[in-house]
């Protein structure tokens, strides 16, 4: 068809749409006309005008007809037919209201929760990062042999070798930080900091929005600085070129400001220049992360080649150090989101499974009324109507729904999302970034438009094989249903009940999670302590000694603040963000074994720490203020280092030495118990002590944590105040005890909230599923009743035989569910603390649950069922 | 196939011939002058001497179809005995196919013949 014929028929068809009683009334103006001229006709041959009009229709035949045909042609007829189609789909929808509620309630709970879900996985997994060039950033990482797993940070000498040499790699920057105090004019604040070299703007390919990037000449004198952080401290991102911030004590000049799109790493907002040629030479140090551009023409795999070739030249030049060393590159996306994959897929799973249940609780619920239109379908078989004709109604009514359901669950995933992002843990990357967006809208979409598919075509398919005779014939009123019917209808709700054990395991499993990890004993005493970040700024060694003396004066005046028990400080808080860890040695203990270097967390502390935070001192002594820089060195250790690197033996008076950083030997003075470093999913370890006198370098930025009589955070105004009056360039934030915990296990809560969450959605569906079963099989089988009870039947008999057909479907449901969570427990194992997958204590408990909601949907229309009038029930017909 | 033709009441049976043929049959009636609908039935059925009889539901929904695809224009206006009716006007397009068709027709309507006669 040529374009002008086309445009034609839209032409024609579009205004016989748009003006359809006129096109009517064209049509029938039309035949009518036609029909006088015949009339005329047969009038000037000589018949009168009765006669003319009746010659005229045996001719023509029926006005009526003609008209009928005439006005059919075009495809806007088509449209109009749906139209009406949907017109009545929709009366028949307002007629039932109790089914269109309950149908687009439950598909909106499961279109919301997964379009939610969705919205977070779009963002966090699927889009791609917000950066230039985000399909070649990759990050540089070094495979260990002895871990067996890649570390996400590279040594400076070897990150140097990769970039001279990787011909893949079009650039390669170096970069560390993290939360650092940074000193301005008047004040002090907290922020993320990255030292990074010149190279990482070639990385991003950052472009500033006011003055410029830095180059390898600007190593150590200039920064770049956030928009936000030159809004919130300057007032403009003009005002902030030029000025001079303080970190670690090293003055540095703000040379250009980045754009508010760019935040990387880790939310960073202020970056330093770093020299390009790393500061730390040592091959056995991972000082540094790395990312890098891949070349445009050079493939993963090509560069992962080279990887290779550099690495095993790398591991020939340097035997020693670089023994089973080897440079790994990954995808910067999949770096950034890897650790949340699992999580985000287990609650789409969640999710999906709820859209499920959702589906075929809709499912049933059109199965039900097409049952009772069955009658009607016959009906319309009979009289001719193609299945397609029959199937029609059934199907745009279940769009109908699904649409309707759909819109209503993404005005649910709104509120959903917000919430989310609220609750998310820190550690779910990209947050900032998540919002409904198109491709999400057409997620929903697509999920709607499915579930109408799916809910629809047993009902209508049904309907479609109606055979007349036999539908007219079976009378649902009498109780005389076909046996095929009711299965299908029992069998969606065993699948539902399956599937809702499933997830109550699920959120069973996670919330004894929770309680584990609640329970869990750190080593420690989390409750009444105000925990205050705090960072002194120091370059020299003099400058961090004369930090450690105002922190000690300070711990002194803290304690006279009323309120106040103890005070100490610290570098390594567990569950803080500080900390070292790494291999030690050990002098006159039990023999070493080299593959296996004794490894221990590394804690720089005050003295009287360990009495501030509750870890029993098991022998020897703490530290004192006798322990001084120029002192013997001292430490003390942990309960399962003393057994890692002593055995039995008496560990006080013994030697150790660590890489912190010196190679002095240290003398052992005390053993103090084991505590839980990052979380209470982790298991207690060996941990190093040493007084931070005689570590100046990793004592200027700690935390300062005070026991408390009173409410930690009430104490928070006295406090600043005191630490101001000593030094107001110190930058200080403060928190709980509890709430650093409680922040460490964020993501666990996190899963199980969710999941619970879903479970209980899943619980109140398959509830309705259930009671929708229940309620019609009684309506329908109230004859039956009403004639068991007039021959004389108990009540009892007639609940306990309604009540039975429910706990007979529960029952179906939980063996299957129990099979299914046995089969898919691997899943969440790794998810899990304290608690073993297959835990028969979590099966059970959710397998009564299960049954008693069950029985407790069936107890209402059970009760009806008993109440029938055997009289009522008779005379009905 | 011819046969149907003559039966005005079972043009449903064989409409896709009956309509091609139908359009030809319009199109040729209109090129000689513009004709409303009744004109158009008459015309065919007084020059076929009866043996096509022209259904009003077809003709006019084959003339919705001509003018949708561009062979004709329609305007009301009155008639020699002053009443308002569609009158049909071929266009050039139309005139086009019209020699189209004629040709195709030939085309048929003598291989038919030729078929027959080895037949007979």
């Amino acid at each position: 068809m040529s374009l002008t014929a086309l445009w034609r028929q839209l032409r024609y068809g579009l205004g016989g749409l748009l003006r359809r009683q006129a096109r009517e009334q064209d049509v029938a103006d039309e035949v009518a006309q036609y029909f006088e001229e015949a009339e005329a006709e047969w009038r000037e041959r000589g018949l009168s005008a009765e006669e003319a009009r009746r010659a005229a229709r045996r001719e023509g035949g029926s006005m009526a007809v003609a008209r009928e045909r005439a006005s059919e042609y075009g495809w806007e007829n088509g449209v109009t037919v749906f139209l009406d189609d949907l017109k009545f789909a929709a009366r028949q929808l307002w007629k039932h209201k109790a089914f269109t509620v309950t149908a687009v309630l439950t598909l909106a709970l499961g279109i919301g929760a997964n379009t939610a879900i969705f919205t977070v996985v779009e963002r966090v997994l699927l889009s791609p990062l917000p950066y230039n060039n985000a399909d070649r950033l990759m990050l540089l990482k070094t495979y260990r042999s002895q871990l067996g797993r890649a570390i996400p940070r590279m040594t400076g000498p070897d990150a140097e070798d990769v970039r001279q040499q990787a011909r893949s790699l079009e650039a390669v920057s170096l970069y560390s930080g993290g939360n650092l105090g940074i000193q301005l004019r008047d004040h002090a604040t907290f922020t993320v900091v990255t030292m990074a070299d010149a190279n990482f703007a070639k990385v991003f390919a950052l472009r500033p929005i006011a003055g410029r990037l830095y180059a390898d000449a600007d190593a150590k004198h200039a920064a770049l600085v956030s928009e936000r952080f030159a809004r919130d401290n300057f007032g403009g991102a003009q005002a902030a070129v030029g000025q001079v911030l303080g970190v670690e004590g090293e003055p540095l000049e703000i040379v250009g400001v980045v754009g508010d799109g760019f935040d990387y790493p880790n939310g960073t907002q202020v970056w330093t220049a770093a020299p390009s040629v790393p500061e730390s030479r040592s091959r056995t140090a991972f000082n540094y992360k790395a990312v890098a551009l891949l070349r445009e023409d050079a493939g993963l795999e090509g560069a992962e080649t080279e990887f290779k070739t550099i690495s095993q030249r790398l591991q020939a030049t340097y035997a020693k150090e670089n023994k089973g060393k080897e440079m790994v590159l990954q995808p910067l996306k999949e770096a950034l989101t890897g650790d949340s994959r699992a999580t985000l897929m287990f609650l789409w799973a969640a999710a999906g499974l709820i859209l499920l249940i959702a589906c075929v609780n809709v499912m049933h619920l059109q199965l039900v009324r097409s049952m009772e239109r069955q009658r009607e379908l016959a009906i319309r078989r009979a009289l001719g109507s193609s299945r397609w004709r029959v199937m029609q109604p059934v199907f745009l009514e279940s769009v109908l729904v699904a649409l309707i359901g759909g819109a209503a669950g993404v005005l649910l995933a709104f509120p959903t999302v917000r919430v989310l992002v609220a609750m998310a843990p820190k550690e779910l990357p990209r947050t900032s970034e998540i919002h409904l967006n198109g491709w999400v809208l057409g997620f929903a979409l697509a999920l709607s438009v499915m579930t109408a598919v799916v809910a629809a075509m047993v009902p209508a398919m049904r309907a479609a094989k109606v055979d007349p005779a036999e539908a007219l014939k079976s009378d649902s009123s009498r109780g005389m249903v076909r046996k095929s019917a009711g299965l299908l209808r029992d069998g969606l709700v065993v699948a539902e009940v399956a599937a809702t054990f499933v997830l109550a395991v699920g959120a069973g499993l996670l919330l004894r999670t929770m309680m584990t990890l609640n329970a869990t004993d750190m080593g420690y005493e989390t409750r009444q302590m105000l925990v205050v970040d705090a960072d002194a700024p120091a370059t020299k060694e003099a400058d961090a000694l004369r930090a450690v003396g105002t922190f000690n004066q300070l711990f002194a005046d803290l304690k006279e603040l009323p309120g106040v028990e103890r005070v100490a400080g610290v570098m390594g808080l567990p569950t803080g963000g500080y900390g070292s860890n790494g291999y030690y040695e050990a002098h006159g203990g039990l023999p070493l074994d080299r593959e296996h270097a004794p490894w221990a967390n590394f804690t720089v502390a005050s003295p009287g720490y360990f009495g501030a935070m509750g870890i029993p001192l098991k022998k020897g002594r703490d530290f004192a203020a006798e322990d001084t820089h120029e002192s013997q060195m001292v430490a003390v250790i942990s309960e399962s280092a003393a057994k890692q690197s002593f055995g039995d033996a008496d560990p006080v008076g013994k030697q150790i030495r660590c890489g912190l950083d010196s190679d002095k030997w240290m003398t052992v003075i005390g053993v103090v118990g084991d505590v839980r470093q990052d979380s209470p999913a982790e298991r207690p370890g060996p941990a190093l002590y040493m007084p931070m006198t005689q570590h100046p370098f990793y004592a200027n930025q700690i935390h300062v944590v005070l026991r408390t009589a009173v409410k930690p955070l009430s104490l928070m105004t006295a406090v600043d105040a005191r630490i101001a009056q000593v030094n107001p360039l110190i930058a200080r934030r403060y928190t709980t005890m509890d709430a650093m915990v409680d922040k460490s296990v964020a993501t666990e809560r996190f899963r199980a909230a969710l999941i619970s969450l879903f479970a209980g959605v899943g619980r109140l569906l398959a509830m309705l599923g259930v009671y929708g079963t229940v309620s019609y099989a009684v309506a329908q089988r109230r004859f039956e009743f009403g004639v068991r009870m007039a021959f004389g039947a108990e009540r009892g008999t007639i609940l306990r035989s309604v009540l039975g057909h429910a706990s007979r479907m529960a029952c179906v449901g939980i063996v299957l569910g129990v099979a299914l969570s046995v089969t898919l427990a691997r899943m969440v194992q790794s998810m899990l603390v304290g608690v073993r997958p297959w835990d028969p204590v979590s099966l059970g408990m959710v397998a009564m649950l299960l049954l008693l909601t069950a029985l407790t949907a069936a107890l209402a229309p059970g009760w009806s069922a008993t109440r029938v009038d055997p009289m009522v029930a008779l005379r009905a017909e | 196939m011819f046969a149907s033709m003559t039966d005005a009441n079972t043009t449903d049976a064989n409409t896709d011939v009956i309509q091609g043929t139908l359009d030809m049959l319009i199109l040729k009636t209109l090129s000689l002058r513009p004709l409303h609908g009744f004109g158009i039935a008459r015309r065919v059925e007084q020059i076929s001497g009866g043996v096509f009889k022209v259904n009003p539901g077809s003709l006019l929904t084959a003339m919705q179809r001509l003018e949708r695809a561009g062979w004709l224009d329609s305007e009301w206006r009155q008639t020699e005995n002053s009443r308002k009716a569609k009158f049909y006007t071929l266009t050039a397009e139309g005139r086009k196919q019209l020699t189209v068709e004629t040709a195709d027709w030939e085309r048929r309507a003598g291989a038919i013949a030729r078929l027959l006669e080895m037949e007979g």
